[in-house]
């Protein structure tokens, strides 16, 4: 206990920041299953996905933790939320799951975590330490991924624009309402 | 490289010319877009470039199959001009999607880079998806579009866990990359390479509708508008054939032990599947999708021989395969409305059966000729393109020595003449009682230019030799 202690004492701010992140993802991230009404539930996957993103920060990765944030954050949380306002779930008794599905969840849940373990087990030790000579901070930066996809991939990435207002295009085409139009 | 940017931009401008009251200049306009589009291509003519860092290849090969695809869209969006009765319909959204979807199809063909396959893959697909459903007072297409999408963007999800084993494998998303792993493995192929490569091509086989990948062709083609089977049918199979082929030939023509009995074993299904349910169809936009199907497996005899003669044979046969499928759907596209304006019948699929052309040769000569020739190059009859297409096709086979797929091609054709020969049978020995169909001039010269092509071609099947 006393090791662990001094250990803990002996933490750098960012070692402190992980370990708080890392607790705040777990606590939300048990929050989002054990919560009764699917509201909390998506809020609390709001939480854990910050959480994350913070943990992408620590480890040099802003722009990873930019659009984390922006597509699961912002556009897949709106999704969720959409589909639980259509689905209508707000009633706070759900049927009871037969013991049959808990048995099955229970068994399913276990092996992954013995897989998780096992693999973490396995491989922790060839895990790699950094290099400070071929080390560069700059990897995860938004400059440098910019420059490579205003470079290299420059078709490729104006092109997905025409993807995405085919996309648009086609939304709007086939959400349009018209008249006489059939209501089903 | 210059038909896809302009092919862009004139998307766009179509999407605004739609604000325009007058809905009359869209047509000409897209029409006009496609043939400048078909001209600029020309510019690298016996040239060949890498463009953008190595992303887009322009060689005589890419141009021609860029001709092929474009030519079809061009006869395809002449055949357009009901859009204008329609009151409902939106043209300039449905050309602007159309040329949009043909920058996809050109970077199917071109492509030097997965990445721009996959881009490429989505904007074709997703367009499709969303001209399948365009028709959205019916049911038919809502359901087809639904299907489509669901089962399209799954494969979409397999074909890029394909690309990403891949880039694992090889750490290469170029196609010469992956070729140069793939001939000279240091320590050997990895499991990764295999998985990747074969779930790579089960995304592109369920684009061009092969067997055990095709169960979404009848329903979406059935309930998709008519106008868009035929571009379907037409420019998705032109451009995923290119595609597959630039991805065999090049990257993958080191590991040809490995993949072409898998291919040849898709051929045979495709083959029997497609010709023998086309048998058993009433209705005959249904019995086109299950004959797209059968093509589809020819083309792919094409490639499970990989060999010199592939090239000229798959691009021989999506041309025929392309005039005669386009001239097809066009007379459909005359007789289901007259049909339908005749009888006002609910559903609207007797307005596609067979017998929708009971005596239809009798007052509508020009019509029945060209129905008659589309259906006999499809069917592989002489003195058509499609028996050259199919000749080229079965000499590929030949030259590996794959009698055996030989043999299942061959007796599948002779099942192929029964079904397409039952629509001649009833144009020319059936009595109905059909008025003359009014065909406006425009359409009349689309459709006498794809049955004049089928028949020069037939004759003439050495034209297209010294193309590339």
């Amino acid at each position: 206990m006393s090791e662990f202690l001094n250990q803990f004492k002996q933490l750098t701010a960012t070692g402190y920041l992980f370990w708080v992140l890392a607790i705040l993802a777990l606590l939300s991230a048990v929050w989002v299953v054990t919560a009764r009404n699917p509201i909390h539930s998506v809020l609390a996957l709001i939480a854990t996905f910050f959480c994350l993103s913070g943990h992408y920060i620590l480890l040099n990765a802003q722009f990873l933790a930019a659009v984390n944030i922006i597509v699961y954050a912002g556009a897949i949380m709106v999704l969720f939320l959409f589909t639980i306002m259509f689905l209508n779930l707000r009633r706070e008794d759900e049927e009871s799951k037969t013991n049959l599905t808990k048995m099955a969840a229970v068994v399913v849940g276990g092996l992954l975590m013995v897989m998780l373990i096992t693999i973490f087990r396995a491989k922790s030790a060839q895990v790699p330490t950094f290099n400070p000579v071929s080390f560069d901070s700059r990897t995860g930066l938004v400059e440098n991924l910019g420059s490579i996809l205003y470079s290299d991939y420059i078709l490729p990435f104006e092109l997905a624009s025409v993807l995405f207002l085919v996309a648009m295009v086609g939304a709007v085409m086939l959400g349009k309402r018209e008249a006489g139009d059939r209501h089903f | 490289m210059f038909p896809i940017v302009l092919l862009s931009v004139f998307g766009i401008l179509l999407l605004f010319l739609g604000f325009l009251k007058s809905r009359a200049i869209l047509l000409p306009a897209a029409l006009l877009f496609l043939l400048v589009s078909l001209a600029v291509n020309f510019i690298d003519w016996n040239k060949t470039y890498l463009y953008f860092n190595g992303m887009l290849l322009s060689d005589n090969l890419s141009m021609v199959f860029t001709a092929i695809v474009l030519g079809s869209a061009f006869m395809v969006v002449a055949l357009s001009g009901s859009f204008m009765e329609d009151e409902s319909a939106q043209p300039a959204e449905y050309y602007g999607i159309l040329l949009f979807s043909l920058v996809g199809a050109l970077m199917m063909i071109g492509f030097e880079n997965l990445i721009m396959l996959f881009v490429g893959v989505e904007i074709l697909s997703v367009a499709m998806y969303v001209l399948t459903g365009s028709d959205k007072r019916n049911l038919r297409s809502n359901e087809a579009a639904l299907k489509y999408f669901l089962m399209g963007a799954f494969t979409t999800g397999i074909m890029l866990f394909g690309m990403a084993l891949l880039y694992g494998a090889t750490g290469s998303f170029t196609l010469g990359g992956i070729r140069a792993y793939a001939v000279n493995p240091q320590v050997g192929l990895s499991l990764l390479f295999y998985v990747g490569l074969l779930m790579l091509l089960i995304g592109l086989l369920f684009k061009v509708s092969a067997a055990p990948f095709h169960f979404w062709t009848p329903d979406v083609y059935d309930g998709a508008p008519t106008l868009f089977t035929a571009f379907m049918s037409t420019v998705v199979k032109t451009a995923g054939f290119a595609a597959l082929f630039r991805l065999l030939s090049i990257s993958f023509s080191g590991v040809y032990t490995f993949w072409w009995t898998i291919l040849a074993i898709i051929t045979t299904l495709t083959l029997v599947a497609g010709n023998i349910t086309a048998v058993y169809q009433n209705s005959f936009k249904r019995m086109m999708a299950y004959s797209s199907i059968s093509h589809a497996g020819y083309l792919l005899i094409g490639l499970a021989a990989l060999g010199q003669q592939t090239k000229q044979a798959i691009v021989f046969y999506s041309l025929a395969y392309s005039v005669a499928t386009i001239a097809a759907f066009g007379v459909l596209l005359l007789v289901a409305r007259q049909r339908n304006a005749e009888t006002i019948t609910s559903g609207g699929s007797s307005s596609e059966s067979f017998d929708a052309f009971n005596g239809l040769a009798r007052q509508n000569p020009l019509l029945g000729f060209a129905m008659a020739v589309s259906m006999l190059s499809l069917a592989g009859i002489p003195l058509t393109a499609g028996f050259w297409g199919k000749f080229y096709m079965f000499s590929t086979a030949v030259e590996r020595g794959q009698i055996w797929l030989l043999v299942v091609a061959v007796l599948m054709s002779a099942v192929g003449i029964y079904y397409y020969f039952r629509v001649i049978i009833a144009m020319y020995f059936r009595e109905g009682a059909t008025a003359p169909i009014r065909v406006a001039p425009f359409y009349r010269y689309v459709l006498v230019v794809a049955t004049l092509l089928t028949i020069g071609l037939g004759i003439a099947p050495g034209l297209l030799e010294g193309l590339f």
